[in-house]
């Protein structure tokens, strides 16, 4: 059995080499931050449609009261319209301009004459016209659609609830919706940074694997390993050795990762990562899981490998196909059901879901179990198999 | 000390044997050259020595306990300083000292103290905190050097300890090696460097396709060879000069003239006396005093830097 010391000196070597491998360090801690930071970003709208900073222009043809109520309702959900320019077709095409609104002549009357009601979605009658830029996400120009016509079509109601007498108008509030839409059990708010963080956590994590294999066959090549061997280090010992270094890696890109979310993100104008009513316990233990997969996977890629050619490609690869695989890059709801099927068998995967569960659906020790047998059991299978290559390759 | 009866060993789907019934004994204070060609099965005798490589068939004995018994017990009776740079690149001198050190028996002051004592006699101290990848290749070797003797092993085995060092960083470890064996070290030396060999060695064994062709004493092998008589005539007429010589042993044509192994020194005068007769000139002529370069290739019938 190794000594404790001989088992620590083991364990500080390879913190040393570690820490001196600049290139490795890049890649696991700078990498997935500036992902984390450029992704969060960029898909920022996709989670929060921009309602306020889009810029758009009116067109108001109709100068009636009711145009003039529906466009200050619209502003004040949408932010104050730009002046609407002389040439503001080509600023719209062009994509200056987002959108424009244009207010028929005769709107007012339309609404103020309820005989003459017709539905303003219909473009052989429409009478507002919403007409945006060709790049316009489809999902943003849905919603500003649905909101135009129910705001045209709330003004619609508040005209005929006007005329009615009143007795039958007492007590009617048109604001009365029998639709309620929450999210179940109240975690934070999905948004790009509480997607973004798990999912390139995740990918950075298991990083560590072009790491270890790289500093694998270098001590395997220079003849360190031989004189490792030879002073009575036994093959499971310095498998053992390199689990505890990185496993503590992991933590500190966690950290690390974790603490971009809530502190660096919104200075740098994104939102901030919530931690609100996130269960600890579930999120330190899926935290390990996924660290002991990574580090398992990354030992025996490294017993598999010859040569740092093979070191530097084929841990680089594995880690993108199974970030692309396991909804890092594209998230799984999206991908289609083929793909879908096919995510469930990316261990990035499992600990993608394992921390979304925690992280946004407030979950607990008990509903990430199953992730955490599953990447436990990856784990397992992983270092037997570094372990019988390791015998085989000495 | 060291003895090893009958070795033999086959890698896993290699047709040739690696080593073929190897026997061979190594004394404390004494320095055992291994000379051979490449894969005459040096390293993997080294090997079996550390106790990287199972042994198939014979025995290894140190101190008349089986090698795996001893190593069990205490792994670090026997240091190898390999033909690698055996240590980690991007540490410091003195980091890779401390972790090889710690990784064997070593802690606290006693660590601290062999670790200076080995800086010191690889003259290493002042390069304690350089990194060990910005070192010149002779004090890598040192180096190596240095971290094989950090836990006093009994049974020194250095696998090609000079390749790429300067002549004077090359000195400097034949001495120290030479200086461990006479504080009672037992050392194993290979090389491909023979009077690397021929300035450190008190034995030789000389291996060639995993079989040992010969060992002894260096001064004996060398006498026992010096029998062979070096002959070329006007005209490099080999053909007539072995027909002329057959009569006196095996003669072995040359590049330039024939090699003849004499049963007696007394036969000189009648071979000269035959060359003669039969109507050659001698132009070259060298009796005796072979080096172990010569023995070497007259064995193995290669040069060790094949």
């Amino acid at each position: 059995m190794l000594p404790l010391h001989s088992f620590l000196a083991l364990i500080k070597k390879e913190l040393l080499t570690l820490s001196r491998d600049i290139h490795g360090m890049v890649a696991l801690f700078l990498m997935p931050m500036v992902f984390i930071i450029v992704m969060s970003m960029a898909l920022k709208d996709v989670y929060t449609p921009p309602a306020t900073t889009l810029s758009y222009a009116v067109a108001d043809q109709d100068h009636g009261a009711t145009s003039a109520k529906l466009l200050a309702r619209w502003a004040q959900q949408h932010g104050a319209p730009q002046t609407l320019p002389q040439d503001w077709h080509n600023e719209v095409q062009s994509g200056r301009l987002k959108y424009v609104l244009v207010i028929e002549a005769g709107f007012s009357s339309l609404i103020d004459n309820p005989g003459l009601i017709d539905n303003p979605g219909s473009n052989s009658t429409a009478k507002v016209r919403l007409l945006a830029e060709p790049g316009l996400g489809n999902a943003i120009f849905e919603t500003h659609r649905v909101r135009l016509a129910a705001m045209v079509t709330q003004l619609k109601t508040e005209r005929l609830l006007a005329q009615l007498p009143p007795a039958l108008n007492a007590g009617a509030n048109i604001n009365d919706s029998p639709v309620v839409a929450e999210r179940m059990s109240a975690g934070p708010r999905p948004t790009a940074v509480q997607q973004n963080v798990p999912a390139w956590l995740v990918f950075g994590m298991f990083f560590v694997v072009a790491s270890i294999a790289g500093l694998f066959v270098e001590e395997r090549s220079c003849g360190a390993l031989a004189r490792l061997l030879s002073l009575g280090v036994k093959p499971w010992q310095l498998i053992a050795s390199k689990i505890a270094p990185y496993l503590l890696v992991n933590g500190l890109q966690a950290a690390l990762m974790l603490g971009v979310g809530i502190w660096l993100m919104p200075v740098i104008g994104g939102e901030a990562l919530s931690l609100q009513g996130v269960h600890w316990g579930a999120l330190l233990l899926m935290l390990f899981a996924i660290s002991l997969a990574a580090v398992s996977m990354a030992l025996a890629v490294a017993c598999l490998v010859t040569t740092h050619a093979q070191a530097a490609t084929l841990g680089p690869i594995l880690n993108v196909l199974m970030a692309a695989l396991g909804g890092v890059m594209v998230p799984v709801f999206v991908m289609p059901p083929v793909m879908q099927k096919i995510a469930v068998y990316s261990p990035m995967n499992w600990g993608l879901e394992g921390l979304l569960d925690v992280l946004l659906r407030n979950g607990e020790v008990g509903s990430v179990l199953n992730e955490i047998a599953t990447l436990t059991g990856f784990s397992v299978l992983m270092l037997a198999i570094a372990f019988l290559l390791f015998r085989r390759r000495v | 000390m060291l003895s090893i009866r009958n070795l033999s060993f086959r890698y896993a789907a290699a047709s040739d044997a690696a080593l073929q019934e190897v026997s061979l004994d190594a004394a404390r204070g004494e320095v055992l050259g291994l000379l051979g060609p490449n894969g005459a099965g040096k390293t993997t005798l080294i090997a079996h020595l550390c106790g990287l490589l199972p042994i198939q068939s014979g025995t290894i004995t140190l101190d008349q306990l089986p090698l795996s018994t001893q190593l069990a017990r205490n792994p670090l009776r026997i240091a190898l300083a390999p033909q690698e740079y055996a240590f980690y690149p991007s540490l410091s001198v003195v980091e890779n000292l401390a972790c090889f050190a710690g990784v064997g028996s070593l802690s606290g002051t006693m660590k601290k103290s062999r670790m200076l004592e080995c800086l010191a006699f690889a003259q290493l101290e002042r390069y304690s905190a350089t990194r060990a990848d910005r070192l010149s290749g002779g004090l890598k070797r040192r180096l190596n050097l240095a971290i094989a003797m950090l836990h006093r092993p009994e049974l020194l085995l250095f696998d090609e300890p000079t390749v790429g060092v300067d002549p004077q960083s090359r000195a400097f470890l034949l001495q120290a090696i030479k200086k461990l064996a006479l504080e009672g070290c037992a050392v194993i030396y290979t090389s491909h460097y023979m009077e690397e060999v021929e300035a450190i060695a008190d034995r030789v064994v000389i291996l060639d396709r995993g079989r040992v062709l010969q060992q002894g004493a260096l001064d004996e092998l060398l006498s026992s060879s010096s029998a062979h008589l070096l002959l070329a005539v006007d005209g490099n007429n080999n053909e007539r000069l072995v027909a002329a010589l057959s009569s006196f042993g095996h003669v072995t044509p040359q590049r330039v003239g024939v090699k003849i192994t004499l049963a007696s020194r007394d036969n000189l005068a009648r071979v000269v006396a035959a060359v003669e007769a039969a109507g050659l000139t001698i132009s070259h002529m060298r009796f005796g005093d072979d080096n172990l370069e010569q023995l070497f290739m007259s064995l193995t019938h290669s040069s060790l830097r094949d």
